[in-house]
This record gives structure tokens, C-alpha cells and sequence, in this order.
């Protein structure tokens, strides 16, 4: 049998029970919401499956392919778009291979994460403090019965989170995010499924491939990230809920910059704060960048440039951005 | 020349009048300057994403001046916030049409329009911008928990994804 290919949920909450720690909130029920979120992250990395989505933000619409499958090696993730000129977005673990419309191959390597990503009971507890987690009603997405989790944030320095779960795998069918107003940032739905069974595993590229891609592409070999805890670089007024979860120096544009990156968590929703020498000749321009819910405000600070990065409203991204300040080592 | 690739756009043109005219924007740097601002505008105009273009280096430092002048240390209310980032927006439409206007003239009705489409939102730029973008977001989606529930379904932000 397959990883997760074919397990119920039942499986996974009992797995996932026996090693999770009581929250801080003893709600029965909003326990069994969370440990629905639980079963969904590990779905989503455990399951095989291939299926089409439509994602959809303003007047932007398109349609995309994804396969996710699992073997001995790890994980392997192929996004392909559907609409326009061909592209497609390979991961192996932790290299991400990047065939673009112009057919350019850009190959990167993932940093700053494990493999496996669990939600750590920090984060758990994160989320209940910043949102409401409501079970809503069920549903069905693409001809499969759905459970749906509804994240109302206590402030309005997030968006609003409606996510459908399928009731077997507990893979994410289904993705809304609101604003306060109750107005759809973007969307995000499988319109077809397929779990398990014969998927195709050609386009899966070997590890020996990618390594030699690597070492081609210039300077990419001199990427190395360390764990730096203390760049000296503060967010003065961070968001109410928002915690740290990671500092480090890491390699951008294939290792010709050298950036201090700061990572910012909610439980659900994620900040980034990247940090750059002007030297080093960085190819973002300050401004305000929107794509659906993913916000991006760059500015430059001293001789340095500033760039934000974060699923959160721009007034949040914003206020993180205003109050960076260097404080010294 | 601006009229005549407008009227050549809207089909308005024969067939001899548009082969001219795209030889001239083929051989004349200037005509081929004018081709490309009337479909930078056309842009501006459709896009449904939005993107800052580095507009001037004099907008850069007011851009890193505004948020002092705006916002006070601590407790920032939200009501200073959406001014600043509203003023932002509109500093950055004014640049544009500034911009704009150094590029192709007066234009007056273009550049009404132009202002219309910048009140709540920043305008696009170039593809190559738009792809140094990319960098930050995949290193974000990265450590985002969002990405542990989404997979690589949240690549569909990334420029490399459409």
C-alpha cells in the first residue's frame, strides 16, 4: 500500500491524536476542527493524486494541472497551466524546477524547511488565538463529499479562510479567501479528482538531473543558507498575533544575492521580510505588488532594499514593512 | 504617428496604409518607441494584476520618506495606515502619469483614463519586473504555513506558473 494513498481520516486522527499535545482551548469540537486542519496538511503531503483546478482572482481566471505522487525518494509535484503557452512547475522534495512560457528552465532549491512539515503545537495555538475555527456546513466539490472549515479572523488584520476538505483523504478540494467586507480575494477549486490508482510518474525528474542542472546554472553551488537568529534586522510593530518562526541568510536570484530573510506566522497566514544590499543590484522595484491574496511591498531603507511578503491584507503588510528597523548586532 | 497607430489598432486603416506603417515601426527606433508606449497603456489598462514600475529615482525617495512623515512610532491606528497606503497609491498614479506624459505627450484623455484605473491600485510594469517578483514568492511559499495545506497549487501565485 501506498502512503496515504487510500487511509481514512479515522487513521490519520488517531495517528495524529496519540502524538498531539492538549491545546490551550479544551473545546471538544474546536478540537476536531483543528485535527481536521491536521489531516489536511498530512494529505496533502502523503497522498497521491492528480487532478485539474480553476483558480480564480479578480477578473483573472485559469486552470491548471497538479499530480502530486510519493515513492521512496520523497515527494514529486508537477503544476502544469492549462491556459496560454505552455509552463510547468516541477518539485522534487526540496529543488523546484521551473519550465517557463519563454523556455527558459530556472532551477531552485527549496531552503528553510523540512520535508515533512508538521504543525507544531505553537502554531496550533497561534491559530486559535487569532481565529475562530467554525466547522461549516458539508458539501461537494468536483463529485466528492466535502467537510468545510471556516477561519474567522478576531481582528482585521487577516483574511477570512473557507476551506472544503474531502471527508476520505482529507485532501483541500476547495479554497476561498475573503476580506472583511465578505469579498472573495481569490479562489481556488479542483474541478476534477483522481486519488490513488495509476498515475503517471514519466515526468518525474531524477535527483542526479537536477544536481547537474544546479551546478550548471552560475553560482547557484555557492547557495548555502545559514541559521542566523540574529541579523540585528526588528520588526518594531509586528502585528497583533504574529510570532517569528525563523531568521536566516539565504541565497536569492541563483546565488548572486545574499538576502536576511525574518519569517512571520499567524498559525495560518505567513509574513516574509527580506532584507538586501542596494549593491547587490536587486531586480525588484519598490511599489506595491498584489497577486490574489499573496501580497508583496517593496521600499528602500538606508542603502538597503526592503521587500514584504506575505497572505495577509496590505495594511498589515504594510505596517511590518514601516517599522523594520536595523538595530544592530 | 501616435494617431495613426491608434487608428491602425482599431482596424481603421487599409491594407497598404498598415504595411507602411509597420515597416516605419519595424526601421524607426522613435515609431517602434511609440508602438510600444500605446501598448504599455493598453496594459495598464487590462491588467488585472497589479504591479509597481520603479518609476523615478525621485519617487523612490519619497516613497522611503512617506511612512516617517505619516506614521508615528507605536500603535499605529489602522485609519493612518490606509492613509499612508492610499497616499502611496496615489503618489505612485501621479508619478505614472508624469511618466506617462514625458513619454508619449499630451494626451489628455489617455491620461484621465489612466488616473481612473490608478485610484485604488498600482500599475503594471514589464515582465521582466514582474519575474524578479518571483524570487521572493517562492522563497516565501517556502516557510508560508499556508503552503502546507495547498502544496504546489500555491505556485499559481509565481509568475513561472502563468
Amino acid at each position: 500500500m501506498k502512503p496515504g494513498s487510500h487511509m481514512k481520516p479515522g487513521f490519520f486522527l488517531a495517528l495524529l491524536l496519540s502524538s498531539s499535545i492538549p491545546l490551550a482551548m479544551a473545546d471538544p469540537a474546536m478540537q476536531e476542527d483543528v485535527d481536521w486542519l491536521k489531516v489536511m496538511v498530512f494529505a496533502a503531503h502523503r497522498t497521491d493524486y492528480t487532478g485539474t483546478f480553476i483558480y480564480q482572482s479578480g477578473s483573472h481566471v485559469e486552470t491548471s494541472r497538479i499530480t502530486h505522487v510519493t515513492d521512496a525518494a520523497g515527494e514529486h509535484e508537477r503544476l502544469e497551466g492549462l491556459d496560454g503557452e505552455r509552463h510547468e512547475i516541477i518539485r522534487n522534495n526540496d529543488q523546484v524546477l521551473c519550465y517557463l512560457a519563454n523556455g527558459k528552465v530556472l532551477i531552485k532549491k527549496r531552503e528553510g524547511k523540512g520535508a515533512f512539515p508538521a504543525l507544531l503545537p505553537d502554531q496550533l495555538s497561534a491559530l486559535n488565538e487569532n481565529y475562530l475555527i467554525r466547522r461549516g456546513e458539508e458539501d461537494r466539490v468536483a463529485g466528492l463529499h466535502a467537510h468545510t472549515l471556516l477561519f474567522l479572523p478576531r481582528d482585521n488584520l487577516r483574511y477570512v479562510h473557507k476551506m472544503w476538505a474531502h471527508s476520505d483523504s482529507g485532501l483541500l478540494l476547495k479554497a476561498v479567501v475573503l476580506d472583511e467586507r465578505g469579498r472573495v480575494i481569490e479562489q481556488y477549486a479542483f474541478t476534477q479528482l483522481s486519488i490513488g490508482g495509476n498515475i503517471d510518474r514519466k515526468w518525474i525528474v531524477q535527483d542526479k538531473f537536477l544536481d547537474k542542472l544546479r551546478q550548471q546554472q552560475a553560482g547557484v553551488g555557492a547557495a548555502v543558507t545559514t541559521a542566523a537568529s540574529e541579523s540585528g534586522w526588528q520588526v518594531g510593530a509586528l502585528p497583533a498575533g504574529f510570532r517569528k518562526v525563523l531568521e536566516m541568510r539565504r541565497s536569492l536570484r541563483d546565488g548572486k544575492a545574499q538576502v536576511t530573510h525574518l519569517v512571520f506566522s499567524d498559525g495560518l497566514a505567513g509574513i516574509s521580510v527580506f532584507i538586501e544590499s542596494l549593491a547587490d543590484k536587486p531586480e525588484m522595484h519598490p511599489g506595491l505588488y498584489s497577486q490574489g491574496v499573496m501580497q508583496i511591498y517593496s521600499k528602500v531603507v538606508d542603502d538597503n532594499l526592503l521587500t514584504v511578503v506575505g497572505e495577509v491584507p496590505p495594511r498589515t503588510l504594510l505596517q511590518v514593512a514601516d517599522s523594520v528597523r536595523f538595530r544592530g548586532q | 504617428m501616435k494617431e495613426r497607430i491608434s487608428t491602425m489598432m482599431d482596424g481603421e486603416l487599409f491594407e497598404d496604409e498598415t504595411e507602411a506603417l509597420l515597416s516605419r515601426i519595424k526601421h524607426h527606433p522613435e515609431a517602434r518607441q511609440e508602438w510600444q508606449t500605446y501598448h504599455l497603456i493598453g496594459d495598464a489598462l487590462r491588467q488585472p494584476q497589479h504591479i509597481s514600475r520603479d518609476i523615478s529615482a525621485t519617487l523612490r525617495e519619497r516613497l522611503q520618506l512617506e511612512p516617517t512623515v505619516l506614521a508615528p512610532r507605536r500603535k499605529i491606528s489602522q485609519k493612518v495606515r490606509y492613509f499612508a497606503m492610499s497616499a502611496a497609491a496615489s503618489l505612485m498614479a501621479l508619478a505614472l502619469v508624469i511618466w506617462m506624459s514625458a513619454q508619449i505627450g499630451a494626451e489628455p484623455a489617455t491620461q484621465q483614463m489612466a488616473v481612473q484605473q490608478q485610484a485604488g491600485a498600482v500599475q503594471p510594469a514589464g515582465l521582466a519586473a514582474r519575474q524578479g517578483v518571483d524570487d521572493y514568492l517562492m522563497a516565501h511559499q517556502e516557510v508560508s504555513p499556508s503552503t502546507d495545506v495547498q502544496g504546489a497549487a500555491s505556485y499559481i501565485h509565481t509568475v513561472a506558473a502563468r
